[in-house]
């Protein structure tokens, strides 16, 4: 019986060690896109103006078309691309994994995070908000003290809100929906997150409203596995296009233009 | 595109925040399960009672708890409760909704086992002049619980297993830290490995419990 049970964990820990070791991919990850005849893209669903889903269930906003926008040049079709939706919590998971080829799900740059995947130059300036029910009376971090304060787990407002104000209780979601209904809810008295999605949630709900002056700004960028230089190359070079053809103009006047005054440009 | 190459330090470091959260699985399942059980028993015991009433209403709570997705049950407690104007905190939001799906199936493992008890023992009790809540208390119960126990027991492992989905609600159980971890230093394989690891030993220590506590049972006299 033990004989039989220790062969059988030997054969398994043996099979998992083999899968583990194998190198994840001998090819580029440019060259397997090429192959499969698709892009597959980490969007966001929870987050405008980057990415959302629309009445009809199609994912929106300006990650979205940044991904419709590679596969055009990549394969002449901008439908030639499959949107996976992420969150902050497990889009470098899911690159790490290969469940996708590239994040374009508003990732900021951060150290931490350029030990683990290749960023592309930045594509967006974001820097944090507050976002408050209407009738609060809290005006800035400094308010947050002994406050209940969502977060998104993952998100990088969490690190920001532990060091800038120690005493907030922090609660964590996966979504920003969540985050969301926890404030309309009474369960948080704040939820700190990116501005723009702040003043985009602000517009949206008229029971809330963005307060604060944006703080720590630090720049957004696209991500795909690490050491995978010549994608990445490749992913900068098509910014680069984007902002030369005017491609970067129209997206930002389409998605930015209400809130233009309090966002910074890359 | 390397190997990917393990950091069991990592591990190392994040297990104090690892145990923290286990700590909380272990309370909020333990006090989930008392509460189940009772629960499940006491509307098993309803669902006996002679007329059609009594046994349509358990049967209408068992069938929405045990037929919708705990998780939808959280949310509805957590997000959708305070919007009719009843707020509980998150762990008694958690709780509440981990003890109502428990003892969703408890009802069912327990009507069963009461089933099970021969009519003659009915019989038998009432000629010996027993009323009906004695005949529930010294002679059914007693008989049903120990048919229900295996079914009971695995009812008991899922609810551990089950909790990890308090998380979604901010809970600082086994299953937020291993995602509160992993979604920072991006060791995703070894965290949530290790959080495995520790599931396995609370659920075996409870399987333990368990079997200890069926082995006590059986030598009981009826």
């Amino acid at each position: 019986m033990s004989l039989i049970r220790r062969s059988i964990l030997a054969a398994l820990a043996t099979a998992l060690i083999a899968t583990l070791t194998a190198p994840a991919g001998a090819q580029s990850t440019l060259e397997t896109v090429r192959k499969r005849g698709k892009l597959i893209a980490g969007v966001k669903t929870d987050f405008p103006p980057f990415g959302t889903v629309d009445a009809a269930g199609r994912n929106v906003g300006f990650d979205v078309d940044v991904a419709h926008r590679f596969a055009r040049a990549l394969f002449n079709d901008e439908n030639q691309v499959e949107l996976v939706a992420v969150t902050s919590g497990n889009r470098i998971p899911f690159l790490q994994s290969s469940k996708i080829d590239v994040i374009i799900a508003t990732v900021t740059i951060t150290d931490e995070r350029r030990q683990v995947v290749e960023f592309s130059d930045p594509y967006f300036m974001s820097g944090s908000l507050i976002l408050v029910p209407k009738a609060s009376a809290v005006k800035s971090l400094d308010d947050l003290g002994g406050k209940t304060v969502a977060v998104i787990q993952g998100a990088i407002q969490d690190k920001d809100v532990e060091q800038l104000q120690p005493n907030a209780n922090r609660l964590k979601f996966g979504k920003v929906s969540e985050a969301v209904l926890a404030l309309k809810g009474g369960r948080a008295d704040a939820y700190v997150h990116d501005d723009i999605v702040i003043l985009s949630l602000a517009r949206e709900n008229a029971d809330l409203k963005a307060v604060g002056k944006t703080f720590v700004p630090r720049p957004y960028g696209i991500a795909v596995r690490k050491g995978d230089t010549e994608f990445i190359n490749w992913v900068n070079a098509e910014l680069r296009r984007m902002h030369t053809d005017g491609t970067y103009e129209r997206l930002w006047k389409k998605y930015f233009a209400d809130v233009e005054q309090f966002l910074l440009r890359p | 595109m390397t190997a990917y190459g393990f950091d069991w330090a990592a591990v190392v470091r994040g297990l104090p925040y690892l145990l923290e959260g286990a700590g909380l699985t272990v309370v909020i399942s333990s006090i989930a399960m008392v509460l189940a059980v009772l629960l499940g028993l006491a509307l098993a015991a309803i669902a006996q009672a002679p007329g059609h009433l009594a046994r349509r209403l358990v049967a209408a709570y068992v069938e929405a708890f045990r037929n919708t997705p705990l998780l939808i049950q959280i949310f509805i407690v957590y997000f959708g409760l305070p919007q009719l104007g009843l707020k509980l905190s998150p762990f008694l939001s958690g709780l509440a909704a981990l003890v109502l799906y428990a003892a969703a199936y408890n009802t069912e493992i327990f009507r069963a086992g009461m089933e099970a008890v021969p009519q003659g023992q009915f019989e038998a009790a009432r000629s010996a002049g027993l009323g009906e809540l004695q005949i529930l208390r010294y002679v059914i119960v007693p008989q049903a619980v120990r048919i229900s126990f295996p079914a009971l027991g695995n009812n008991l492992v899922s609810l551990v297993k089950n909790s990890s989905l308090v998380s979604t609600i901010g809970m600082v159980e086994l299953m937020f830290v291993a995602n509160d971890i992993s979604f920072n230093n991006f060791r995703t394989f070894e965290i949530y490995g290790a959080a495995a690891v520790i599931y396995v030993v609370i659920v075996l220590t409870l399987t333990r419990l368990l079997r200890a506590a069926e082995g006590r049972l059986l030598r009981a006299p009826a």
